[in-house]
């Protein structure tokens, strides 16, 4: 039975079995696939930057290839969520802003997510601690935002009232189904909520341990 | 006596965090003091403002300084925007 994360020393340990961290890790891992660099980092920031900077010469209109704009109008609708427009009165601000920041941003949401990926893979699977640095537990905690940010756009949910209509579908499904727990878990809706909760959960108490107290739990 | 406006530079950018139904009140707390390295009750009034009244105000500088700041939120995956102070 998973168990929230709290401080002990300096490291941040909660208890989640190798089921639950492999739920973790593969969502993570979708995340990571949406987000990865138009350009692969190459380790050599230089030579990074050049790639970008080609990308950008080969574009008609200033707009990096991959980011014109019939391509971005085609981009999956979570990117608008993880990646969002840097100025929400003007256009052309918005667009430079993201010609600017978006193959950086793309690389420090990837990095983050790998590390919280590489974090949870490197405990053996008998063992439940999950036991991270400082560096890991900052990383799994904005490793876990993008992760529920893109489940919250799967699942429809773009405002506070999106929500509050979800948790009613659920529960109003978990009253048609009654009790019989097999029933409930094989339903996807139900699934997917139940998982989006206990990253939420999950979340909250990394972040009151960082914080150095439980904050609203 | 001198005013402020005299003493001060100019600041006329600023960066906005949005409210979003994703983001927990204590995340948003601890990126506030992570990365502006504001005291917990500026963080935690700021966050109140995101939260009850739909956005807030995070930080004031050049459009240089707001495009970084901007870009640090979108980082932490808060909703920010940037745009000049009118």
């Amino acid at each position: 039975m998973a168990r929230a994360f709290r401080r002990k020393g300096g490291r941040f340990v909660a208890t989640l079995d190798v089921g639950e961290r492999t739920i973790v890790a593969a969502l993570m891992e979708q995340t990571r696939t949406l987000l990865a660099p138009d350009v692969a980092s190459t380790g050599d920031p230089l030579a990074d930057l050049f790639a970008s900077l080609e990308r950008e010469l080969e574009a008609p209109d200033g707009m990096p290839r991959g980011t014109d704009r019939a391509a971005f109008a085609d981009r999956d609708p979570a990117l608008a969520r993880l990646l969002p427009d840097g100025h929400s009165g003007d256009p052309q601000v918005a667009a430079e802003f993201r010609r600017l920041t978006e193959q950086d941003l793309r690389r420090r949401k990837t990095e983050a997510l790998t590390a919280a990926i590489d974090a949870l893979a490197a405990i053996p699977e008998q063992v439940d601690t999950v036991s991270l640095d400082r560096p890991q537990a900052d990383a799994l905690l904005v490793a876990l935002t993008d992760t529920r940010l893109l489940l919250a756009e799967r699942l429809g949910v773009r405002t506070e009232d999106d929500m509050s209509a979800l948790e009613a579908r659920v529960s109003l499904r978990a009253d048609e189904l009654g009790h019989k727990s097999d029933d409930r878990s094989e339903d996807p809706l139900t699934f997917a909520v139940a998982v989006y909760d206990f990253l939420t959960w999950l979340q909250e108490s990394l972040a009151g341990a960082l914080l150095g107290r439980r904050l609203f739990l | 006596m001198i005013s402020d406006a005299l003493v001060e530079p100019a600041l006329p950018w600023i960066t906005l965090v949005w409210n979003d139904p994703v983001n927990l009140m204590s995340y948003v707390t601890y990126v506030f003091q992570s990365y502006f390295g504001y005291p917990r009750r500026k963080a935690e009034k700021l966050m109140m403002d995101v939260h009850l009244k739909g956005k807030a105000v995070v930080s004031h500088g050049t459009r240089e300084q707001m495009e970084t700041d901007c870009m640090a939120m979108q980082g932490y995956g808060l909703w920010a925007t940037f745009e000049k102070d009118d």
